[in-house]
């Protein structure tokens, strides 16, 4: 059985996935966990005590405290300034990021990241030469060197939740991969996406393995790993994952995928099948999962891999030594084995009995009605038919995908259950009819919330009204991408926008790929001219899909969303690894200008609220000096009334301090849709082109040259 | 103390076991062989020298065995083995000859029995009999479910006393036909074993266990039983199955052996004042149905055997399975490589067999004529209420995995998180209007035989709970179970009533018979048997596990009068009972005398849970504001006494909330509903007051609540 190398306890709590280890001084390896109240502490076993001074604070024993006075949203350390061996601190909160130099108790730098910093990670990137730290923010991603500048920026689809860098491609250089809340795990080459997976969750975390994997856990308890863009195998838990890592924690050459968990429990699975080889347990939840040589121990060989939990407990482990050849688990395994196969053959036996029955059964006539109906015996050659259709709705039922199920005979359904992911509330939808009303066909409506290609995993109970034991039909259906569009007639007026570009492929190609993306009762043929028009079941317009002769294509919606997700869809089924186009959105245009007319206001509000601030705290300073002066001379009264001005001041403060937290909300939403527009913008671009017009829009924010952005998102170029 | 180290040793597989069907045989050599009957009808025993197993005899299957027993001369070596099948009782010798088919005439099938001598103590599920020499002298019908029978040790105790374990919470003593006294128990006894060597000294102490996983030890006087000791189930483990007394500990005292049904073995010792003291668990994923302990495998090495539900045998011994050999461990067992080699032929010869079948059965698919007929699986399922935290906790176990598990309720309930099932939960959208408040599903982890769920609900809301279960296993089918959920769900058994308490009475009459009363009674609430009772007029006792209320339920032909001091049960119970009364045009006559006094009563009875819980909520919310503090400040000294307890008990405190979800809610819930119930006996529509009730909730003082409920109207 492996055992912890040694157990300690921070007696501080520690914010879940803020734990990073780094060799501050170059030499000695120590641990920084964000804690409560705006804090960071280190704890440094090897060395004595950080100076109280500049933002080090207090602190007991090994530990001590980092002052950061804002809420915490991310830690991380590693090598960032180049020619050292000494390990920076990457701090970031939800206004600003700070780099620090632990050593010497100093910041590297501290800058404002409106976008906020939800992840960081350290190191290279690509063929950009200087060490960077990415920082993941609201649908931005931004890259900051040593001093501070801003070296790389980009944005995605939503709120960046997790970073990691890793040799995706296998190019000798590293690749970026981003997960975030839209369910989308997207890979970096420097500013180019060079691929993109969907998931079925938030992308809490993601850890890099070895031979182009990588590890990852979603907001739903589902934790995987993948292989370049395939995913290799994933479990999904009840609880959620915390932290993900990859440690060679049995010594055979390759790493684990190592989790934490929310109810305490660590885990370490193989990286090819899934397989836990390792497990322990926490009381609390899981804080965070890191390695380090955090012995110094001359002997040991490797890294420890340390788990950190909320409350502040700490164990490392050492890799297992050789003897124990790869059984961790002090598992007896041939009584496992013996145990699993004696099930298998349970099983097996059952089943044979199950046919035995079956012919008994089929074959007499010894049963009665009564039992026969009980028993669910229903004709062998009952069959199930399903059919997806779009339907419209009507005044009490909203626009839905129907799906029909029906059985071939006088037989009942009794309940239907689908197991599907990322469409319905949990991972399963049920419909449970009153048992006065069962009959032989059943509508299950569906409405996802998403274009998004979905397998249904449909679970049919069959039997007959008094049966209280039913037959299990199952089967998959997939759900068309473009599923919530029904087909109308062409002839509608245009919608005002619309995206226009050359694809060098046929129309068949393209109507082949409607036919498959989209659900309609029989496909679609169309000769010379193509002019489809469908209408969004979500109430968000018509949609127009139109080509000529000419390999000229054009997609009317006023959804960019939409368009960007047609295009990327048609690219992707046609394998155009570059494309411009040209973008008519003027709505879209006009809400970026408001939106772009609202950041500077709130701008200008927060530094009138800022230098107001100031004034309130050098006035609240001489009132207290006042308000103690009348105190010593005994004059108790204008004491007291020193007193009240200054409460009534604070609450100012305070009611200023609110207003203030308001406006950068407001700031940051506003900021996100920015970000957001410049990405759809993007999505309506392949390749190169994506990149372009990505880089080129933050050049044209990063110079206030609103007027060129707007011809950026049109045209592709400045 | 010395740390207990087992390991787990796996003997054979056998059918589904019924509890205590499996036992130790008495010493044959150097070894013990184990006999063990299954729902097949199987008897076999068998010897696992080296865990190699070698049969001594097994029968034809037949009918389920609900039980076996050893019997044998009175204070000789009890070898004989007994086997309840049916409505017989079957007796062989340890070699397996067939010495005894005595068939009971009784019109239950046989539950549970027990052997003395040449007395045969057999239970269905209300008759008792007592056969000497089948010939039958004693007979009692008792008024609820009997679940175990024991008689105490005639070489000991001169009268013979059998004791029934009853559903009822009792333990029901006789002598002769008659009832000698009733011993009340903490929860429903399952389970009755001798105390150490039979019985202890006087040869009248006996333990038993509880379906709510409690084991308590008593002594059954001539005139008067004694409580010795009780152990609670405050982790909130398993419902006892079975109890056995050996000393794996090797200290010269027996050990106690508790197994229980959520898979759990643990063994007590006991300490200087006899108190048992935990020593060490054991964990398996199925019900534990029974356990023994004995010398098995190898001599000189105790080891504890135990059976479960899907009929895994397996020993837990205190031999090690590798030893230290040089540098390199190498495992004793040489023979388990053996023995998996045998289990791999057998399995790919199944294999092949079963694909052939599977085929065929897929073929009858283009036949018209041919049906699909997959015999019912059976399941194992227990549904029970929690006195703890008052809710049900519903457990289900099968012989094969399960893929899972539908729920689905017509009346609101709260699905309760469980810690040990790692089954994925997963709400689905329902809509009330087609009888679904409730729709979930719990998809399995591989290999998952148990599960176990966790149900709150609402006093006054009933309805049906249905389970659709699917097990992993070809042809797929599922099968439903169902759970009413009754109006006053969180009532339990009791036998006391206490008379001092200001009551509020409830009297029907009307052309109604004590069946159709006791089926009435039966409909509101938990814990009672299905038959009605034998005699002209019954009386039955609850108390509410939520808030501590009392009920008295008396009835004969005619006439029912129903007591509380909660005011709610009693509109509860008027409400059900003249809707059903309705539904079968029967008319009744109802008369209600209600006791003002009653509702400070039971104000004054919430009132202390109702602080605490406040209290609770108010530190539990400080909690993390001190914990700040005590970040920033490295000398907590300047807080005041109570916050620095807070500090140092945070822990528990956030332990014990979390026990809680919604106690709050719900004890706000109660209190509303009480209020209600008030004025709707008066007449009064108060729904319009609630929201200045919550008020006066919000600033919590027993007097001002008082107050309200006198006066608001």
């Amino acid at each position: 059985m492996l055992v912890p190398i040694f157990t300690l306890k921070l007696n501080h709590k520690v914010n879940p996935q803020m734990v990073a280890v780094g060799k501050y001084d170059g030499i000695h390896t120590s641990l920084a966990c964000a804690t409560s109240a705006g804090k960071v502490l280190i704890h440094n076993p090897h060395k004595r005590r950080l100076q109280s001074e500049g933002r080090m604070s207090g602190g007991e024993g090994d530990i001590s405290l980092l002052n950061i006075n804002q809420q915490v949203t991310a830690v991380e350390s590693g090598r960032l300034v180049a020619g050292t061996q000494k390990d920076t601190l990457v701090i970031g909160t939800q206004t600003n990021l700070l780099a620090y130099d632990v050593d010497n108790n100093s910041d590297l730098f501290y800058k404002d990241t409106p976008d906020g910093s939800n992840a960081i990670v350290l190191g290279k990137l690509g063929s950009l030469d200087p060490l960077l730290a990415v920082v993941g923010g609201n649908c931005s991603i931004q890259g900051f060197d040593s001093a501070g500048n801003d070296a790389f920026w980009t944005v995605t689809g939503d709120n960046v939740s997790s970073l990691t860098l890793m040799d995706f491609t296998g190019n000798g250089q590293n690749e970026l991969v981003v997960g975030s809340e839209d369910f989308d795990i997207r890979v970096f080459r420097e500013d180019e996406i060079i691929a993109e997976m969907t998931e079925t969750e938030t992308i809490t975390a993601l850890c890099s393995m070895s031979d182009n994997k990588f590890g990852y856990s979603l907001a739903n308890g589902t934790v995987g790993v993948y292989e370049k863009t395939a995913r290799f195998w994933r479990i999904k838990s009840k609880n959620q994952a915390v932290s993900i890592s990859s440690f060679d924690l049995d010594a055979d050459g390759v790493p684990e995928l190592i989790t934490g968990w929310s109810n305490g429990k660590i885990d370490a699975r193989s990286d090819r099948s899934g397989e836990v080889i390792f497990k322990d347990n926490f009381n609390h939840s899981v804080a965070g999962i890191v390695q380090g040589d955090y012995r110094m121990d001359t002997m040991a060989s490797a890294d420890q891999l340390i788990c950190v939990s909320v409350e502040g407990e700490v164990r490392g482990y050492n890799p297992a030594a050789p003897d124990m050849s790869g059984n961790l688990m002090d598992a007896n395994l041939e009584q496992d084995s013996i145990r699993e196969l004696s099930q298998r053959k349970q099983n097996l036996m059952l089943e044979l009995k199950n046919y035995e029955e079956n012919i008994r059964l089929g074959s007499g006539n010894q049963i009665g009605e009564y039992d026969k109906a009980q028993m669910g015996i229903i004709p062998a050659n009952t069959q199930l038919q399903t059919t997806l259709a779009v339907n419209s709705g009507d005044e009490k039922t909203p626009a839905h995908v129907e799906l029909l199920i029906s059985t071939s005979n006088e037989t009942v359904i009794r309940a239907v259950l689908i197991f599907a992911e990322g469409i319905f509330e949990g991972e399963s939808h049920v419909v449970h009819p009153v048992s006065s009303i069962l009959s032989a066909n059943l509508k299950v409506p569906i409405i996802p919330p998403k274009d998004a290609l979905v397998d249904l995993h449909i679970k049919t109970m069959v039997g007959s009204k008094t049966s209280t034991q039913f037959h299990v039909f199952e089967l998959t259906r997939q759900l068309p991408k473009f599923s919530m569009y029904s087909l109308i007639d062409p002839n509608i007026p245009d919608p005002k926008s619309s995206v226009t570009f050359q694809i060098n492929d046929r129309v068949q190609r393209v109507l082949l790929w409607i036919n498959q993306n989209f659900l309609m009762q029989e496909d679609l043929e169309c000769e010379g001219n193509l002019r489809v028009a469908f209408m969004s079941l979500r109430g968000t317009g018509p949609l127009i899909i139109q080509m000529e002769q000419n390999s000229q294509m054009c997609i009317k919606t006023d959804n960019m969303d939409l368009a960007g997700d047609i295009i990327q869809s048609v690219a992707n089924f046609l394998k155009i690894e570059d494309l411009q186009s040209l973008v008519e959105y003027p709505t879209e245009m006009e809400t970026l200008e408001k939106v772009l007319v609202k950041v500077d206001d709130y701008h200008s509000v927060r530094q009138k609220l800022t230098a107001e601030m100031a004034d309130h705290s050098n006035l609240i300073r001489s009132m207290v000096v006042r308000a103690e002066d009348s105190r010593i001379m005994g004059d108790m009264k204008s004491m007291r009334r020193g007193y009240m001005d200054l409460y009534d001041l604070n609450r100012d403060l305070i009611n200023g301090y609110k207003i203030r937290c308001t406006n950068h909300q407001e700031l940051v939403t506003c900021l996100k849709q920015v970000n957001q527009i410049i990405q759809k913008a993007g999505r309506l671009r392949v390749g190169k082109y994506k990149t372009q017009v990505v880089n080129s829009c933050r050049a044209a924010i990063k110079n206030n040259n609103v007027s060129s952005l707007y011809k950026i998102i049109r045209t592709g170029f400045v | 103390m010395m740390k207990l180290n087992l390991t787990r040793v796996d003997y054979v597989q056998v059918g589904i076991t019924s509890p205590k069907s499996m036992r130790v045989l008495p010493t044959s050599g150097k070894l013990q062989r184990i006999a063990i009957a299954d729902n097949y009808g199987i008897l076999q025993v068998f010897g696992a020298k080296k865990a190699e197993i070698q049969q001594v005899f097994q029968t034809p299957p037949s009918q389920k065995i609900t039980r076996l027993e050893l019997g044998g001369p009175i204070g000789g070596v009890k070898d004989r083995i007994f086997i309840a099948t049916g409505p017989e009782i079957r007796g062989y010798t340890k070699k397996g000859k067939n010495f005894l088919s005595f068939d009971t005439n009784m019109s239950e099938p046989v539950q549970s029995f027990h052997v003395q001598g040449s007395d045969l103590f057999v239970c269905g599920n209300f008759i008792f009999n007592h056969y000497h020499d089948c010939k039958d002298t004693n007979y009692y019908l008792c008024g609820d479910k009997i679940n175990d029978v024991l008689c105490l040790p005639m070489d000991k105790v001169t009268e013979i006393t059998p004791v029934l374990a009853c559903q009822d919470r009792v333990l029901r003593v006789l002598q002769g036909s008659e009832l000698l006294y009733e011993v009340e128990v903490p929860g429903p006894p399952v389970t009755l074993q001798m105390y150490d060597v039979n019985g202890g000294d006087e040869g009248n102490e006996i333990l038993f266990g509880t379906s709510d996983g409690r084991v308590g030890l008593t002594s059954i006087g001539q005139l008067s039983p004694s409580h010795r000791w009780e152990l609670t189930n405050e982790k909130r483990n398993g419902g006892i199955l079975c109890l056995d007394n050996y000393d794996i500990t090797s200290d010269g005292v027996l050990d106690l052996i508790v197994g229980r049904d959520d898979g759990q073995v643990e063994i007590y010792s006991y300490d200087e004042a006899d108190e048992p003291t935990h020593r060490y668990s054991y964990t398996c994923s199925e019900s534990v149905t029974s356990v023994q302990g004995g010398i098995i495998s190898s001599s000189g090495y105790d080891e504890i055997v135990c059976s479960t539900y899907a009929g895994w045998v397996f020993g837990l011994t205190s031999e090690h399975q590798t030893k230290e050999f040089g540098p390199q461990e190498v495992m004793v067992e040489s023979g388990t490589a053996h023995k998996l080699m045998g289990l791999k032929d057998d399995l790919e010869q199944l294999q092949d067999k079963v694909m052939k079948e599977r085929e065929k059965y897929q073929q009858t698919a283009y036949s018209n004529t041919a049906v699909s007929a997959v015999p019912l699986f059976k399941i194992n399922d227990k549904f029970v209420l929690n006195r703890e935290d008052a809710s049900y906790t519903l457990s289900l176990e099968l012989q094969m995995p399960i893929d899972n598990v539908l729920l689905q309720s017509d009346v609101p309930v709260d699905l309760l998180d469980v810690e040990k099932n790692s089954a994925v939960v997963s709400h689905s959208a329902c809509n009330p209007e087609e009888g679904n408040f409730v729709l979930a599903t719990y998809r399995c982890q591989a290999n998952t035989t148990r599960l176990e769920l966790k149900i709150r609900s609402i006093e006054g809301q009933y309805g049906t709970l249905q389970i659709y279960i699917t097990p992993r296993i070809q042809p797929k089918t599922c099968q439903v179970k169902q759970y009413p959920i009754k109006p006053l769900s969180l009532h339990q058994r009791t036998h006391v009533f206490d008379d001092t308490r200001p009551c509020n009475t409830l009297k029907l009459t009307g052309q109604f018979s004590l069946a159709e009363m006791h089926n009435w009674v039966c409909f509101c609430l938990p814990e009672l048997p299905d038959r009605s009772p034998a005699g002209d007029s019954v009386v039955f006792y609850f108390i509410s596990t939520f808030l501590d209320t009392q009920l008295q339920c008396s009835y004969r032909k005619g006439e029912a009068i129903f007591k509380s001091d909660n005011i709610s049960t009693i509109s509860i119970l008027k409400d059900v009972l003249s809707k059903e009364a309705t539904k079968k045009k029967i008319r009744l006559d109802i008369n209600y005398d209600i006791n003002e006094d009653s509702i400070p009563h039971t104000l004054g009875l919430i009132h202390p849970k109702l602080e605490y819980q406040l209290l609770l909520a108010k530190k539990v919310q400080l909690i993390d504001a001190l914990k700040e503090l005590q970040v920033h400040e490295n000398d907590t000294s300047f807080l005041s006494p109570e916050y620095q307890q807070i500090l140092e008990e945070a822990d528990s405190l956030q332990i014990e909330y979390k026990k809680q979800p919604c106690h709050l809610e719900r004890l706000y819930g109660m209190i509303t509903d009480l209020f209600i119930d008030k004025y709707k006996f008066k007449g009064q529509n108060v729904k319009t007051k609630v929201a200045s009730l919550l008020e006066i909730l919000d600033n919590y003082e027993l007097k001002t609540l008082v107050d309200f409920f006198e006066n608001s109207v």
